[in-house]
């Protein structure tokens, strides 16, 4: 099916267009990270209704809108969104494979200090990964954390 | 969907009177979701929701697509789970604050304990302002 050119189009009523023609796609991927020294693990979960839209190309804004609108909120007087329009008047990204569009997301959801920092100090902050490699009961779910002996390849 | 356009301040039936369209605007849900927080956790459907962090026992943070306007809409959810326990949904404003993009919520048990709780179906919706 092809995207409507959505350029201009309020991103609610792209995703109301998306919701009613695309069927939503689960993701194998999870995204797992730890943001602080002090809790466990987090696993981010894509929602099967974005990832159709991010492998349909032509409704998602490019990612930089969302850190421009991050860094507005940023600002010590920020009360309201007033740059909106870069989520509806930006041209929407073209169509992502399974894995670009998790990278899309981890750009997008991940806590900045983890992408940023991600592959540097003594352990690994993130990892991709199927659900199958995660723990298949909850047991001690408040004390899961990246496997030191995680072996990252150059 | 067509992807027309009826631009209306006023809805007005013939005998119930009328309703203002930013009723329906201002009052409908902007997100929601229903997911599976135990087990594998996974997102059944939703809308305008782009990620769901799975974060620790009964705690779980929800990542819009559109983002709100501002930080202070307003979210409610339900929550249950196959046996007797009741399960309830609330935002940990007091620990991390919602922003335009994301919130955390937690579920938990509603007996003498409160202590968290994964609930195998978590239900969550949220109106506001849409940025």
């Amino acid at each position: 099916m092809q995207t409507p050119q959505f350029q201009g189009t309020h991103l609610f009523d792209r995703l109301c267009w998306a919701k009613e023609n695309l069927d939503g796609v689960q993701s194998d991927y999870r995204v797992v990270y730890e943001d602080s020294v002090d809790e466990c693990a987090k696993i981010l979960v894509p929602d099967p209704n974005w990832m159709a839209c991010a492998l349909q190309g032509g409704i998602l804004p490019p990612v930089w809108v969302y850190h421009e609108l991050a860094k507005d909120e940023a600002q010590p007087d920020f009360k309201k969104h007033t740059r909106g329009y870069l989520l509806h008047q930006t041209e929407p990204v073209e169509a992502m494979t399974e894995e670009q569009a998790i990278e899309y997301l981890i750009l997008k959801d991940c806590p900045q200090n983890v992408v940023e920092t991600w592959d540097t100090g003594n352990k690994t902050k993130m990892v991709i990964c199927r659900k199958e490699q995660l723990p298949q009961t909850r047991e001690w779910r408040n004390a899961w954390r990246i496997s030191d002996e995680l072996n990252l390849a150059a | 969907m067509a992807l027309g356009k009826i631009k209306a301040d006023t809805l007005e039936h013939s005998t119930a009177g009328s309703v203002d369209t930013q009723y329906v605007v201002n009052g409908s849900a902007k997100s929601w979701v229903n997911f599976n927080g135990s087990g594998t956790v996974a997102i059944r459907d939703s809308y305008n929701v782009s990620s769901l962090a799975d974060s620790d026992v009964g705690i779980y943070t929800l990542s819009w697509s559109n983002s709100f306007a501002n930080d202070d809409y307003s979210s409610a959810g339900a929550s249950g789970q196959n046996s007797n326990a009741m399960v309830t949904v609330s935002c940990a404003i007091d620990t991390t604050a919602p922003t335009t993009s994301a919130s955390l919520y937690n579920t938990n048990y509603e007996n003498g304990s409160g202590g968290r709780f994964d609930s195998n179906q978590v239900t969550i919706q949220v109106l506001g302002d849409l940025a």
